[in-house]
């Protein structure tokens, strides 16, 4: 060491005055750059904020079977964060139901609806122990533009909270039931959702004009008017429900280590539990998922614990795909195919 | 000695514990999963700033970041049994069972909702405190607002099936402002009020941009609102056709000397603006040469000697008081004007004093200045806020909902608060008149909910159908106020 250093000190000693200065300086801006700058910059973007997650719907699951004049339909989405509103009128009230594939049928919001005749109320107890209140009602007309529904049975439950985080009127959720004898196109960067007519065999009633290029075709399942797909995970095929009412992707902590450990992890949030633990919320980027052999990236997701969706649905999760996997391309939604298509190119006008 | 040698050697032995650190402070390989654990990977070179990063996105309190930080082997905090293993000289892990339980607040027909910081984007709200603005149609006949009705044109779209008009003007209705077909394209006629307006057309369900405005923001998704200003002045200089170039030049724009260029005229020059309702000085730039407006008698010292013309947008509130009649001068002054006692001096009256003074709509508190610096309530004005000698008067000025309380009329005290006030106990007091209970307020657009607090006893409106449940266990009413 004595050596090296003192080898160091005789050649710079020959060197130039103004290289040494130089030398110094350009020190300066290495440590600015990378120790400064980058604590900032992580300073600023990163803000963790515990009330973040919410769960969960347990529906009625009836098919209503709507009047539409027209061969198909395009309904424009309000976007509001990551949630897509949908513009309505419930008999005599005007507003916007969150467009939710993860319902399973028409859910009201109890704030807009307590004079409505309640038909059915009961608590009913999950695997995990929790207690959810459900009662229904009817209504005897629901408007989409062109789209008309007529008496329709709707879970009623208090939708506040989401009013509250993102400041919109909602007067409930419209999930995947009312629309699932349209082949649907999701177009969410685009901020729309079309709707075709289709026969028995799942074709188009018209097909003229059909701008949909598939990139990729997958089967999907549906249990309790929720869609399923299976995508890959580590080497792990899991069960994922298709869910336009989710901000985000969700895998269950309860998936297996080979699952989990491929998870990078960005964040985290520890939740009061009810009981003797906490629990750990986890934020992070599926780097190892891949759908119908298409590895997907910027798979943002959190994780936790999915139990009360499973009980809900009645099938046992291991995830939610929501926005980061919707941003995607334009989904296509063909029940009577049992066929879920993607095409990637986002600025495709479909 | 070698003093400039000694001095980078020492330099470098300083900086290489720093760049080691740099090295290693990437938050995003600080934390892994490992077969059913958690785990931390810290650093103990990391600054203080660094670790209370860390300690912020992994939510790692500084209690357990100090505790890993001594060394400690195991450790318990907050029911979570913490393990630290040392990797080397600088590193260690601080790990711990993954608690996956069921969380407590989930209930039924929640939803999965992003935190607003990873959403940052998305927000397409309008700005309230945009304070002017100058529309630019590529052709400006496409678009007209007189006597607070816009009219909005497309031309062509002869095969659109449906146009409809959406914007920050009707809350973003998707399907309630269609637009009418007619022989050169689709027209649609609004009222309303002068300001800054977000819009799209929505063609056959494509939500559109408007192609004749220059005019946009980002609408958070890649894609971008158009934007228009319903204007509510016209600035005008008579004569000076010779000049070059006039910039209107004032305290809404920062007095900035570029920006607003006014366009020929027959008469002279002229620029139309929006300006948000409140006072404002201003002066033309004829050619370099600042010059206060010709057509204005108005003016107010800059405080160099030099005169600045007024304009008063909106219309003026006039604060009045009784009496006093033995003071030399009364002064205004509120949170309207940073509470400065000399600025607003008030007019001597035969029954007391006045001020006409143009504000914004909303709620400002304020006092009278008698008496060689006396500050008093305003004795005639019914509403305040605070208490004792931090009590203000409080006015309302364009109030858009008054809350009534037709019950408790025996009650001592009887407060309204909300989300509004962030559910302050102690800021808005109601006021008992011909038989309820009153307090007008001006309040943003969007959902605001709120409680009546009746001699300490909270409750919600008796008189509204609307209200949820909240955190606590009971319910809030819930009012919307409309844009």
């Amino acid at each position: 060491m004595k050596f090296s250093s003192t080898k160091l000190s005789i050649s710079i000693m020959k060197a130039n005055k103004s290289l040494l200065y130089l030398t110094t300086l350009v020190c300066f801006i290495i440590f600015i750059s990378l120790v400064v700058i980058p604590s900032q910059t992580i300073a600023l973007n990163n803000k963790p904020n515990k009330e973040n997650i919410l769960i969960i719907r347990r529906l009625s699951n009836n098919y209503y079977e709507p009047v539409l004049q027209s061969d198909s339909i395009t309904i424009p989405l309000r976007r509001v964060g990551r949630l897509f509103l949908i513009e309505s009128r419930i008999d005599d009230q005007i507003g916007n139901l969150i467009f939710d594939t993860g319902a399973m049928g028409l859910v009201l919001n109890k704030i807009y609806f307590r004079n409505h005749l309640v038909i059915d109320d009961h608590s009913s107890s999950g695997v995990n122990g929790t207690i959810s209140s459900v009662s229904n009602t009817t209504i005897d007309n629901l408007n989409i533009s062109e789209l008309k529904y007529k008496n329709i049975r709707a879970d009623l439950t208090d939708l506040g909270h989401i009013e509250n985080k993102r400041g919109v009127k909602i007067l409930g959720l419209l999930g995947f039931s009312m629309i699932k004898g349209f082949e649907i196109l999701i177009d969410i960067n685009h901020s729309q959702l079309k709707l075709f007519k289709i026969d028995k065999k799942g074709d188009r009633v018209n097909a003229r004009d059909n701008k949909f290029r598939a990139d990729l075709m997958q089967p999907i399942e549906t249990a309790n008017n929720i869609l399923f797909l299976k995508a890959i995970i580590g080497g792990k095929k899991l069960n994922f429900c298709l869910d336009t009412g989710s901000e985000t992707n969700v895998i269950s902590s309860r998936s297996s280590n080979q699952v989990l450990n491929t998870i990078n992890i960005t964040r985290r949030s520890s939740l009061q539990g009810s009981g003797s633990q906490n629990s750990d919320v986890l934020y992070g980027n599926m780097n190892n998922f891949t759908f119908g052999n298409h590895p997907f990236t910027e798979m943002e997701t959190i994780i936790t614990n999915l139990d009360a969706l499973s009980d809900a649905y009645g099938v046992k999760i291991d995830g939610v795909l929501g926005y980061n996997f919707l941003n995607k391309g334009v989904i296509c939604i063909n029940l009577g195919k049992k066929q879920l298509s993607i095409c990637f190119a986002k600025s495709v006008k479909i | 000695m070698r003093p400039i040698t000694n001095y980078i050697f020492i330099l470098f032995c300083l900086l290489l514990p720093y760049y080691g650190a740099a090295q290693q402070f990437d938050p995003k390989k600080v934390c892994r999963l490992d077969n059913g654990n958690i785990v931390f990977k810290l650093d103990k070179r990391w600054n203080a700033k660094q670790k209370k990063e860390i300690g912020k996105l992994f939510d790692l309190d500084s209690t357990l970041l100090a505790k890993a930080y001594q060394g400690n082997s195991e450790f318990t905090l907050q029911k979570d049994k913490w393990s630290v293993k040392k990797i080397d000289q600088y590193t260690f892990e601080l790990s711990k069972v993954i608690n996956s339980a069921p969380v407590s607040h989930v209930k039924a027909n929640d939803i999965f909702i992003m935190d607003d910081f990873l959403n940052n984007n998305y927000n397409i709200t309008l700005k309230e405190n945009t304070i002017y603005g100058v529309n630019s149609f590529k052709d400006v006949s496409l678009f007209q607002y007189r006597n607070h009705v816009a009219r909005f044109f497309i031309p062509g779209q002869k095969q659109a099936r449906s146009i409809y008009l959406s914007g920050s003007f009707n809350n973003w209705t998707t399907a309630q402002l269609p637009m009418q077909k007619n022989d050169s394209g689709w027209v649609v006629n609004i009222k309303i009020p002068p300001g800054k307006y977000l819009y799209k057309y929505i063609i056959d369900g494509r939500w559109t941009e408007d192609p004749n405005n220059n005019l946009y923001e980002s609408d958070g998704r890649g894609g971008r609102n158009s934007v228009l200003y319903c204007i509510n002045h016209i600035f005008q200089l008579p004569e000076y056709r010779h000049a070059h170039k006039v910039i209107l030049s004032g305290s809404f724009n920062g007095f900035n000397q570029s920006e607003l260029k006014m366009y020929r005229t027959t008469k002279g020059w002229a620029i139309p603006l929006y300006l948000k309702e409140g006072t404002y000085t201003y002066k033309f730039i004829i050619d370099g040469n600042w010059l206060a407006d010709p057509t204005n008698k108005l003016t107010r010292n800059d405080g160099n000697g030099h005169l600045n013309s007024i304009l008063g947008i909106g219309e003026a509130y006039t604060f009045q008081l009784k009496g006093y009649n033995d003071s030399k001068h009364v002064y205004l002054a509120g949170n309207f004007n940073g509470w400065n006692p000399k600025e607003l001096e008030m007019e001597k009256t035969p029954t007391g004093w006045k001020l006409s003074y143009i504000l914004a709509p909303g709620m400002y508190e304020y006092k009278f200045i008698v008496k060689e610096g006396h500050w008093i309530v305003d004795p005639d004005n019914p509403y305040s806020t605070g208490s004792g000698n931090f009590t203000n008067s409080l006015v309302a000025i364009k109030p858009n909902h008054t809350f009534v309380l037709k019950q408790y009329q025996n009650a001592g005290i009887v407060i309204v608060t909300g989300s509004f006030n962030n559910w302050n106990p102690n800021e808005y007091w109601m006021n008992r008149n011909k038989g309820k209970w009153e307090f007008p307020i001006y309040l943003p657009a969007g959902k605001h909910t709120y409680k009546f607090v009746v001699d300490k006893k909270w409750i919600i409106d008796p008189n509204n159908k609307l209200f949820e449940s909240n955190d606590v266990g009971s319910f809030n009413s819930i009012l919307w106020i409309e844009p």
